[in-house]
Order: structure tokens, then sequence, then C-alpha cells
């Protein structure tokens, strides 16, 4: 490793995870991803220096840090605050050039992201109203069902049916589960059901954006399969298949914009 | 930006609740009126003070209005009711009548609410849903007919022609002056910016006509005088169009949003805004030549579909937003505001590749973080376009 290289991170502050990429030469050189607490500045640095530590450098060998997600309003570590929207658009170019549409589902909202070639924004909408197609809402089905997070998407994939679920307020949808336990549905049935509501509700956001394939889905929820499969199923799209952990688009977005900025602002030639 | 009229328009309307209760003490009386086809010109003629009516964003007080009408009504409505309620604004308590126009059904509700629970003299001007027929103008001509002669009761005089024309002489004053002012606002290096101008119109609605078309007059002229040349390589900029429900006077929320993260507005399609101004040409000094007139301006979205290709408020937005040389198009809408909010996606569509952003929103702040990602984005968006455009 040469430290006269330049290098740049990203770093991503979720409601759930925070988030960081390091970049040298065009490359992935590390990543770090911890759940996020209360002091979204503590979390930040957390993620930045795991992945510092996984390369084995130091907060000053990085040359321009860019920080996003709702926690970078309060990054006083980074160089520069950019939207979430435009770091995924960025960071999903990066590794697939050929897609146009981003479905980026996080912990605490949800976002349609049409870009063009050059990973440029075109257009976007975004849901935040509430936590229905969420991780948060994820998260709280796994409560009901007393399963990890992680596992929910491929239980649903097990239904042999599904069962419509009418809510998608997160209140009213735990209480219905409940009840559609009680009546004996099958818990993968009735996961399947909450899966598609999800999506349904996501093919709403893109009503007004259109979609255009290659279509990539990001975020955190992004990892769930059951979640995957529903999506295509409700847009009639196939998702591109993911590089990296999906999760770590925003930070990656923000490290390669932290390289164009730095070399704008004539940090390097 | 240190312009001496603004200082005095300020002035103005800080010492305007003192002079119009002096005003009152001498027999005048004074009109409060909602929303856009109101005829001022009338109301004025009729030597009665007109006064625009009705404040937005102030959470405290869209709950206090939610008291006498159903939450889904837009919070502007709720919050009109709300300061009716409490008659603490020094222009709502000093009011002799309220005109209110039927333009969107839940202002028309507000009238009943104000009359009924508040003990306020109203009257009402009906507006035909379909505008474009001879039917609807043949009706809203006895509307306005009607409208005129229930204000001559109230005033004890009749409409003079004389008086009329007067009346619509220092309106078209204003109407020219406002649009003047918003192409200055809208140059590089303008002494003067959108906020400006808005803040100049809202304080219009309070003061003298004549006085205001002065003080306009007044502001051009400094405008003119201070706006300098611009300079080579300005940085690269948002400019930003806004569109959709109005923006009432109190309610800052978007625009402060838009301004903190580098976004300029550049011109607007609000009937709190320019639209107001726009197109009307009162041919006759009748009440006949003020319905035509009013009719025939750009429809408000409240009223009913048109077919897209002939529709005046779409091609008006596209007219404007090259005129301001807008680079996109905040689309406004408010809760349970369901004439703009039912045209957001039609809207979109007519604008083609116009970056346009839909902020669907409310008088509370519980929302503003969202808005600023959304808005941050769209900013970012266009200055980015814009980036690579200049590279090429
Ligand atoms: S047009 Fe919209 S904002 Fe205006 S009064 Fe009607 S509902 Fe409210």
């Amino acid at each position: 490793m040469s430290l006269n290289k330049n290098f740049f991170a990203g770093v991503d502050v979720g409601s759930l995870a925070a988030k960081s990429v390091i970049l040298q030469d065009g490359e992935i050189f590390a990543t770090g991803l911890v759940p996020s607490g209360v002091n979204s500045v503590e979390s930040g640095l957390n993620a930045l220096n795991l992945a510092l530590e996984t390369a084995g450098l130091k907060k000053e060998d990085l040359t321009y840090i860019v920080g996003t997600g709702y926690g970078r309003v309060s990054a006083p570590y980074a160089n520069k605050a950019v939207t979430e929207i435009t770091c995924h658009a960025k960071g999903t170019n990066y590794l697939h050039p050929t897609v146009r549409t981003i479905i980026d589902m996080g912990g605490q909202d949800c976002k349609a992201i049409r870009i063009d070639k050059d990973g440029a924004v075109i257009d976007f909408a975004m849901n935040d109203k509430c936590a229905a197609g969420t991780g948060r809402f994820l998260e709280v089905m796994a409560g009901v069902f007393k399963v990890r997070l992680e596992d929910l998407g491929a239980i649903a994939l097990a239904a042999t049916d599904t069962v419509p679920m009418s809510s998608t307020c997160t209140v009213f949808a735990e209480s219905e589960t409940i009840s559609l336990v009680a009546r004996g549905e099958k818990p993968e049935n009735i996961l399947s059901g909450i899966h598609h509501s999800i999506a349904n509700r996501i093919a709403g956001l893109f009503s007004r954006v259109g979609i255009e394939s290659d279509v990539f889905f990001s975020g955190g929820v992004a990892k769930n399969i059951g979640m995957k499969n529903a999506i295509e199923e409700a847009l009639k799209v196939t998702i591109v298949k993911p590089e990296i952990d999906p999760q770590l688009i925003g930070a990656l977005g923000a490290a390669v914009l932290a390289r164009s900025f730095s070399k704008k602002e004539g940090l390097w030639a | 930006m240190g312009l001496k009229t603004l200082e005095k328009i300020t002035a103005a309307l800080t010492s305007r609740p003192a002079e119009l209760e002096q005003l009152r003490k001498q027999g005048k009386k004074i009109v409060g009126w909602l929303a856009y086809n109101i005829p001022e010109e009338i109301i004025y003629a009729l030597g009665l003070i007109p006064i625009r009516v009705g404040q937005g964003g102030d959470g405290r007080l869209v709950e206090v209005g939610a008291r006498h009408i159903s939450t889904k009504n837009c919070v502007f409505v709720r919050q009109v009711l709300g300061q009716f309620a409490e008659k603490t604004d020094p222009y709502i308590k000093q009011l002799d009548l309220v005109a209110i126009d039927a333009t969107c059904i839940q202002l028309y509700r507000l009238e009943e609410l104000i009359n009924f629970y508040f003990d306020y003299k109203t009257v009402v001007l009906g507006v035909p849903r379909n505008f474009a027929t001879k039917e609807g103008h043949e009706y809203f001509r006895k509307e306005v007919e009607h409208f005129t002669k229930k204000l001559e009761l109230f005033a004890g005089v009749s409409l003079e022609q004389s008086k009329l024309q007067e009346a619509i002489n220092i309106y078209d004053g204003i109407r020219e002056a406002i649009k003047t002012l918003y192409s200055y606002q809208s140059k590089d290096n303008a002494p003067l910016s959108w906020r400006d101008v808005s803040a100049v119109i809202n304080a219009g609605y309070n003061l003298d006509r004549l006085r205001y078309l002065e003080l306009l007059q007044e502001l051009i002229k400094e405008v003119e005088e201070k706006t300098s040349e611009p300079q080579e390589n300005q940085a690269i900029e948002a400019r930003v169009f806004l569109s959709g429900s109005l923006i009432p006077p109190g309610d800052t929320k978007l625009i402060d949003i838009i301004e903190q993260l580098g976004g300029r507005i550049v011109g607007d399609d609000l009937w709190s805004g320019l639209n107001f101004f726009l197109n009307l040409e009162i041919k006759e000094p009748t009440p006949f030549g003020v319905a035509d007139a009013y009719l025939d301006r750009i429809p408000h979205a409240s009223l009913p579909y048109l077919d897209l290709p002939t529709d005046g408020r779409l091609a008006n937005l596209k007219h404007q937003i090259q005129q301001f040389n807008a680079d996109g198009v905040i689309y406004h809408t408010l809760r349970y505001c369901d004439a703009f909010t039912f045209k957001a996606g039609e809207t979109k569509d007519v604008l083609k590749n116009v970056p346009f952003l839909e902020i669907h929103t409310e008088y509370s702040g519980s929302d503003f973080e969202a808005i600023r990602t959304r808005v941050e984005a769209f900013v970012e968006m266009i200055k980015n376009k814009k980036e690579i455009a200049e590279l090429v």
C-alpha cells in the first residue's frame, strides 16, 4: 500500500445504520458498516474508523470526505455534504453504468430515482410520510414473528399462498398481522403478503417518476430477497445483481463524489 | 439589499392598522376579501377600503380554526378561520364586511363559518365552474352585478362610472408595476430578490392603493438606478420557479429552505404571487366589463379541468418559466388542497423535460427535514446538469 496515493471517503449516516467506503485509485479499498446510535456524528465516525482500521489508514491520510444520509447535516468530519439521492445515483452508476432507475429502501424512507448515463439525477420521488416500505417497518414485522430481520425475506419465499395485507401503516399492520396469526394463517404466507403490499406501494412512487431499465435496488432493505422478488413482480422488471453490499451504495457514491470534488478544488491533479 | 423604498413600504405597513383605526372613526368602512376573483376595483370605487386577509404558516392558528371546521380542509382555510376566531390580527379585528368568492369551494365554506360563528357580515361572489362558456360569462356578469348592489347598499352610495374608471386606472398601474418588478428581480445582479417583491405584493394588499402605486413607482425608479451590469463568470445558480397552492404571508418554510440550500427563486405562477396581476384588461368601466375581464384571466386551478392544449394556466406556466429563465419548477401543494394537488401530475407531464419537484406540505415544522432533503437534491440535480452543460 503506498501512502502517497490519494484516498477518498464517503460516510452515509442513516437512521438504522452508518456506512463508509474508502476509495483509492478508483477501487474500493475498505468499507465499514455499524448500527446507528442516537448521536449521528459518533455513528458516522464509528463507521469511518472501522473502514480506516480495515485499511490500515489514519483519518489524516484521507484527501477528502463527503457526508451523506440524514446525518449529513451534522458531519463535522466531512469536507462537504451531499444528499443521499445524488449519492445513490453516483454510487450505482459507478458500479453499474447501464442502470437508469434506482429503488432505494433505507431505514426510514424509500426513494425512486431516475438517472442518466453519467449517473446524474433526472427525477426522483421520496416517501417518508410513514414507515411503510422501510427497514423500520420490516424490523417491526420481524419482531412480531420473533425472527431475525435478515431472515424475513427468505421465510416469505417459502409461501404457498399470499395473504393480502390491507394496512401499510406500521401500527395497523402490526395489529393486522397479529390477528392474521390468531386466525391460523401461516407466517410465511402473511410475510409474503407484507412484502407484496410494500412492493405495491413502491410501484406507486414510480407512477410519476417512471421506470427505465436497467433497474437497481439499493439500501439496507435490498438485501431482503423476499422484497427484491416482490418488487420485481410489482414493477415487472428484473433487478440488476449488486456487485457489493447494496447498503453501501450511498457511501460509495459519496466517496466517488469526494474524488471529483477534491479534483475540482485542485487538491490533486 | 438596502433599498430605501422597501424601508418606506415596511414603515407604511407598520402604521397602517392605526391609520385604519382613524379612518374608521371618520366613518370609513373596511372590506376584507379573499380570493382570486374578487374585483377589488369595485370595492375601492365605492369608497370602501379593501384589505386582503389571510395568513399562513402558523400551526397553532390552524388548530384554533380546526375547532370549527373539518381537518379535511386545507391548512390555509383552517388558519384563516383561526384568525377570525381569535380576532387579534390587526386587520381582521377591524373589518366591517368580508367578501369571499367561491373560486375554491373551501373558501366558500369559510364564508359560511365566519358568518355563523363569529358574526361577521359577509358577501359571497359566485364563480362559474364553466368559465369558458357563454353561460358562464352570463352567470358571472350577474354575480358581479349582484355583488356590486350588495356593496352599494352597504356603502350607502351608488357606483359611479367615473369612480370605477379611476379605480381601474390605479389598479392597472399597480399591475404594470408588479410585472415590471418581477422582471427586474429575475435579472443577474438585481438589487432586489423574489422574496422582496413578494413582501411588496403582500404589503400592497393592506395599504392605501393610491399611496401604494406611488411607492411602487418610486421603487421601480430606485431599482432601475441600482441595477448594475452583470459580471462575467457568474457562479452556477439553481433558478427555481414556484407553482401550485398559494403561499400567503407568514408561510416562509419552503422559501427559507430553498434559499438556505442555495436555490434562487426567480418567478412564480401563484395566485398569491404574480398570476393575480396578469392578463386583466377591463375594457368597460361597468360591473359587466369587470366581470368579463376577471373571467378571461388565467384560470385558477380549483376550476374544472380544461382541455390540456387550451388550459390558460398551463400555457401561462410554460411561458413564465421561459420568461424568467428558470431551471426547474417546485410545485408546492398544501395538504387537502385538492385543486392543486390533483393537477400536479398533469402539470408535470405538460412540462415534460423541465425538472419538477412536488412538495406536499402543511403548516407545521414536522416535515422540515424531509422537505430539506428533497429540495437539496433538487438543487444538486439542477446545478449538476448546468455544470455538465458548461463543460461541453
Ligand atoms: S385553492 Fe387550495 S389552498 Fe386555496 S383555499 Fe382552496 S384548498 Fe385552500
